[in-house]
């Protein structure tokens, strides 16, 4: 196919502006996906360091069924 | 893309935390055990049944949502630890006991809550099946 045949079968696009400004929205995106851990979550967290570092030989049996 | 295959991309969604914490899990194993542990025994149930079981429990999620995604997870231990203890006795993996798998049972449960919750979660909304 030469490069006539090609632009012919691909018909040119009429509007290559953007109508309006996507980074504001990029940036409401990126702050809406932001990960914040809850109290609760924190807390249970906590309960689970504690807990493995009362019962290190479960250590061991946590890994095998990661 | 995003409506084609929604349970295969579930299920690659639920496997990636898994399959990428082995490297984790291995190091773990190595610094507790040492190298010369029995790991054809040890590592089959980690590498090959837990993270297929990820992929499918979520699967399940995306199919019914019943619940939240971490309450959703923190369920899947309650199935996993009775059936690790299972093969790791069937293999005569070295450390596993009825206690140790007890103690362990609560601490899964909130580790699975909070990987589900955060983590599966997180790939869940990449691949759009959240």
């Amino acid at each position: 196919m030469s490069g006539d045949e090609l632009r012919r079968a691909l018909p040119p696009v009429g509007e290559t502006e953007l109508t309006r400004d996507l980074w504001p929205a990029m940036l409401c995106r990126m702050e809406e996906r932001r990960v914040r851990l809850t109290w609760l979550d924190g807390a249970l967290a906590a309960v689970a360091m504690v807990w493995l570092a009362v019962f290190p030989e479960t250590i061991g049996v946590l890994l095998y069924q990661l | 893309m995003r409506q084609n295959h929604p349970y295969l991309r579930a299920y690659m969604a639920g496997i990636t935390v898994p399959t990428l914490f082995l490297l984790v899990v291995v190091t773990g194993f190595t610094m507790l055990h040492g190298v010369a542990a029995p790991w054809e025994r040890i590592i089959m149930f980690p590498m090959a049944v837990v993270p297929n079981l990820w992929g499918v429990w979520n699967m399940l999620y995306c199919r019914w949502r019943w619940a939240p995604i971490g309450v959703h997870g923190a369920i899947l231990p309650l199935l996993l630890v009775p059936a690790g203890f299972g093969l790791a006795r069937a293999l005569e993996v070295p450390w596993m006991s009825v206690t140790g798998a007890a103690i362990a049972l609560p601490v899964a449960v909130v580790v699975y809550y909070l990987a589900w919750k955060y983590l599966v979660g997180f790939f869940n909304e990449v691949l759009g099946v959240a």
